[in-house]
This record gives structure tokens, sequence and C-alpha cells, in this order.
């Protein structure tokens, strides 16, 4: 009896539906194919990532209070949205690097990819077309609510990732 | 009253082009405007024992004050060409001089000579301890204000000079290297007067190594201090005139009190980490100088939990000089020196530091460019030990204060 009411009480406590992976993508034309973690990090961290001079890329956010931009950053820093946010304070008010721009959504993201070889962005797995590159992918974990998640930092402390497409 | 009017007219000149920061942001990549603030307050401080965060600002002695913690900046950034940008950056809070030369912290040009490199040349903010750079910007820091064992000491904000950082990858982090020089100066609030000091040249190194969870930071600066003009001045050159024969530690006396000409290094090492939702970041400094008022050991530990969009924070801190020079009675041989005598142990009571704070806080997340924090500091500082206080009267016993601070952080 006990047993069952723990079975169910998972059941009832499963995620809905499955959120799609987050994909870091870059324009075909860029010559850039894979990204490893530490290079992600890097480039959206204010870093130099090491790239040859051709294969420099210019990383886009998403909006400033969205979901994907709070899990994409948990996805490869495992830290809150909120840390992110004092972390590029430090550098913008130390001159040492601005802020990736932002756009509004994942729409916008794909329109700049598609149209500037050097530009680097991320998206829901959902939104991709075959205007674009993969170079990473981030794995969500199925998860009921994710705002609430993120904001209670209750997910696991890195999400897995993959290096290639 | 006339500090909180000259701060706000600042602010309110710096409000117009703060209001076009997203406009100015979105129309072009060259130029970016941005700013910062934290309107805060605070109460502490005691009738005879002020309370004063930074050198440059205005005492507190008990009551509430808006001044003590509030501050708003305003930076400019322009990229004039393929790897050179120039950058400027206005700082309007409590200074006891609010002129132009104060206002502008930081005025300089960058170059990328290649793309682990950069050379800058202007004015720029002093980098000698981790947060020093950017002590101003509350939003990027958990606590309401720097720590005051720590962080106050070090009046100096901006250098002009140049500077030279290398960075790149390496197996076990992000690694970082840093060589400055050029000179530097501050115009400070001493409670008894305005002590304005130029120290020349101003040079030194940090370099760090950093991951994604931790970092690790060592710096040293050596600097001569080339002019100083203080309250205590008449007192010390008093004790330079004193004959040899009628009070031989008088020599003594006065070159560890006079500041001027004299070499100070800093060697600090700092730590922070971040992981699991624990932040801890601590820091710990060496002074060294045969000036007795900077002549000190200082250092933290301050340890956060994350929890959910909150970060409760405890932190303990020191400062301690590292000697303290008494007159000896005995070797004075004139009755005439004896006001003279007492006078300077009044000086070096009062510069010799001994001071302990514990603080706990809280910072509140609850927007992408807003932070609430709330921080109680309860400080133990000894029978002359106060330092870092501003002293209405000789501090002959210990004391403890209570500070209460709370702040809105703001980004734009």
């Amino acid at each position: 009896m006990r047993l069952l009411f723990i079975l169910t009480a998972l059941i009832i406590l499963l995620p809905h539906h499955a959120l799609a992976d987050i994909v870091v993508i870059v324009n075909p034309r860029s010559s850039i194919t894979a990204l490893t973690h530490h290079q992600i990090i890097d480039i959206y961290m204010g870093r130099n990532p090491g790239l040859a001079d051709d294969k420099k890329l210019q990383p886009y956010d998403q909006a400033l209070d969205s979901t994907i931009r709070s899990e994409f950053y948990y996805g490869i820093t495992g830290k809150p949205a909120s840390a992110i946010n004092a972390y590029w304070a430090r550098l913008l008010f130390t001159g040492r690097a601005s802020p990736p721009k932002s756009v509004a959504d994942d729409s916008a993201i794909l329109d700049i990819i598609e149209k500037n070889p050097m530009a680097i962005g991320y998206l829901d797995r959902r939104y991709l077309n075959d205007q674009v590159t993969v170079v990473y992918t981030i794995k969500r974990q199925d998860q009921k609510e994710p705002d609430a998640e993120l904001q209670n930092t209750q997910l696991s402390d890195t999400l897995p990732v993959t290096e290639k497409p | 009253m006339l500090r909180l009017l000259s701060f706000l007219l600042t602010v309110l000149v710096m409000l117009p082009l703060g209001q076009h920061a997203q406009a100015f942001d979105l129309g072009t990549d060259r130029l970016r405007v941005s700013g910062f603030g934290t309107l805060g307050l605070t109460w502490g401080g005691k009738k005879d024992y002020g309370l004063q965060k930074e050198f440059i600002h205005d005492p507190q002695f008990g009551g509430v004050s808006i001044l003590t913690d509030s501050v708003f900046g305003l930076q400019v950034d322009f990229n004039i060409a393929k790897n050179l940008d120039a950058t400027i950056q206005a700082v309007a809070e409590d200074r006891i001089r609010q002129d132009f030369n104060n206002i502008v912290d930081w005025a300089y040009l960058s170059y990328k000579p290649t793309a682990n490199s950069v050379i800058r040349a202007g004015r720029m903010g002093v980098d000698l301890f981790m947060l020093t750079e950017y002590r101003n910007v509350g939003y990027a820091y958990l606590w309401t204000h720097p720590v005051i064992e720590f962080y106050k000491p070090i009046s100096l904000s901006h250098y002009e000079g140049f500077d030279f950082r290398y960075s790149r990858r390496i197996k076990p982090g992000y690694f970082e290297f840093k060589v400055f020089g050029g000179q530097t100066g501050s115009d400070i609030d001493v409670g008894s007067g305005e002590l304005n000091l130029r120290m020349r040249p101003f040079v030194g190194f940090n370099t760090s190594l950093e991951d994604n969870d931790w970092k690790i930071r060592l710096t040293y600066t050596t600097t001569n201090t080339a002019f100083i003009k203080a309250p205590a001045d008449p007192l010390v050159n008093a004790l330079n005139r004193v004959p040899q024969a009628l009070w031989p530690q008088a020599a003594a006396l006065h070159d560890r009190l006079k500041g001027v000409d004299t070499q100070t290094h800093y060697f600090s090492a700092g730590f922070s980490y971040d992981k699991h939702n624990w932040v801890i970041q601590s820091e710990f400094a060496l002074i060294t100088s045969r000036w007795v008022s900077i002549d000190m050991t200082n250092g933290y530990l301050s340890a956060g939990k994350r929890i959910g969009p909150v970060t409760l924070y405890t932190v303990g801190s020191y400062a301690r000089s590292n000697s303290q020079p008494r007159v000896d009675q005995n070797q004075i041989a004139s009755a005439d020196l004896q006001g003279l005598a007492i006078a300077t142990q009044n000086l070096l009571n009062a510069v010799h530091i001994d001071q302990n704070t514990v603080s706990l806080g809280m910072r509140w997340d609850f927007h992408p460019r807003a932070a609430l924090k709330m921080q109680w500091d309860h400080t133990w500082t000894r029978k002359h030990g106060g330092g870092l206080l501003e002293l209405n009267k000789p501090l002959d016993h210990d004391i403890t204060l209570n500070t209460f601070s709370a702040n809105l952080n703001f980004i734009f």
C-alpha cells in the first residue's frame, strides 16, 4: 500500500511536458562547426575564447528577464541569472568588457545569425532551422515549472551538456 | 546640508545623460552609455565617535544619513576605431571637494594590440584589491558597502598613467596579468580638516587565475607620498624642529608621522568561490610604510548562501596597525616640550588602528537590474585603536558600534 502511494505520488509529480534543448548557433558561413564548454563560457563571460582572428564571434543574448537566458547561463555556469548580471556589472564598470547585445526573442536571434557570419546566439531547439549551424547543445532537464526551479536553483549543479550537435 | 545639496546637484547634472542611456545603447554599436547607482540609508556612529565608510565622506555621528552609501555614476564607452576605445566615468557621491577633477573618476583610451592584451592610458580606477575598481557599483557586489576594515584605508580612487593587461586561458583556468604605473592622490576628510595627498610614482602589478567557480588574486603595489597637506602638519613640523639634545626621540616620531617622502608597499591575496549557491570571498593585505597612519594588516572573510533570489551572508573583518610608536617621557629633557609630547601621543593614539567587525546581511535580487540590501555591522574598537573612526575626543576605552544600512542598488 505504501509502495502504491509513493508510485502514485511520483506519477503526479512527473513533468507533464519536456522542454527542448538550448542550442548555440552560428552562421553556416562561419568556419566554426563546434565549440567547447570553456569556449562558450569565455565567449559569453567577456573573455577571449582563443579563436583565430578569422573565427572571431560576436555574442548575442536573449532578453535580460527571459527564462531562456536564465537557463542558458545556468546551463553553462551553474549560476543564477542574478549572479551573471552582477558579474557583467563588474566587467562593464571596470572597463573590461561590454555585455553581449540583447535581442527580443528566439526569432530575433535567428534573424541575426542568418544575416551575420560573425554572430553567435542561442535559442530553443524547437525554433531551429536549416539556415544556421549548431555548435553546442545544452540539454534541459524535464521540469514542470522551469522558472520556479531556476529561481530556487534546485536544478542539478550543472546541466548535462554535449559539445557537439 | 551643504554636502547633501552638492551631491544632489551633481546627480541632477548627470541625470539627463543617464535618461538617454538606453537610447544610445540601442542606437549604435559604437557608443554605449550606462550607469549605476545606490540609494542608501545608514544608521551609525556615536556622538563622539563618527562612522566614516570612506575617507572622502562626511563622518556620521549618530542618526540617519542618506549620504554615507548613496552614489550615482555614469559611464560612456565609445569605439573610436578598430581595437581603439575611449571610456569616461563620472561619479557623484558625498566628498569633501565636489569639483570636476574629482567627479571624473575615469577618462582613458584603450587599445588592443592582440586578442590577449590591452593597453590603457589616461585616468583609470585604482586596482589594488578585488573591489577597488568597482567599489562604487553596489549592484556588482554582495554587501551594502565594501568591508570598512579592508577598503577604507585605500582612499585612492583613480590614478593617471597607463596599464598593460595580458590574459589567456591556460590549463587550470583563465589567467590574467596586469602591470600599471602613474600617479595618484586624494582629497579626504580626516575630521579635524582636509587632507590632500599626492603619490608618485604609483606602480604595481596584479595577477589572477579564475575558473567558473573560483578565483585567486595576488597584488603588489608600491608608491611614494610626494606631497601631503594635513591638519596635523603644524605638530609634525614642530617635531622636526626639536633639538636632538632636548628630545632625541622627536626625529624618529617625526619620521613616523610626516607621511611625505615615505614609501608604502601594498601586498594582498584574495580568493573567491561561488558554487552550489555558496558565495565565499576573502582577502588579506599587508601594507608596510614608515608612515604610521597606513602601516597595517587587514583582512576579511565573507560567506553567503543563495536561497532563491535572496542571498544571506555574514562577514568577519579586522584591521590592525603593524606598530604602535609611543612617546617616551624619559627622553624629554625640557618641560617646555611637555605640551608637544602630549599632542604627539594624542595624534599617535588617534591614527592607531585596532578594530574588528562582524556583519550580517541579505541581498534580494528582485529585478534583473536592481537589488535591495540590508546589513547590520557590529564593530569592536579597542582603546586608542580608532584610526578608522572620526574621533571628537580621544578614544581612551574600548567601544562597540552598531551600524544598520539599507540600500537600493541599480544599474542601467
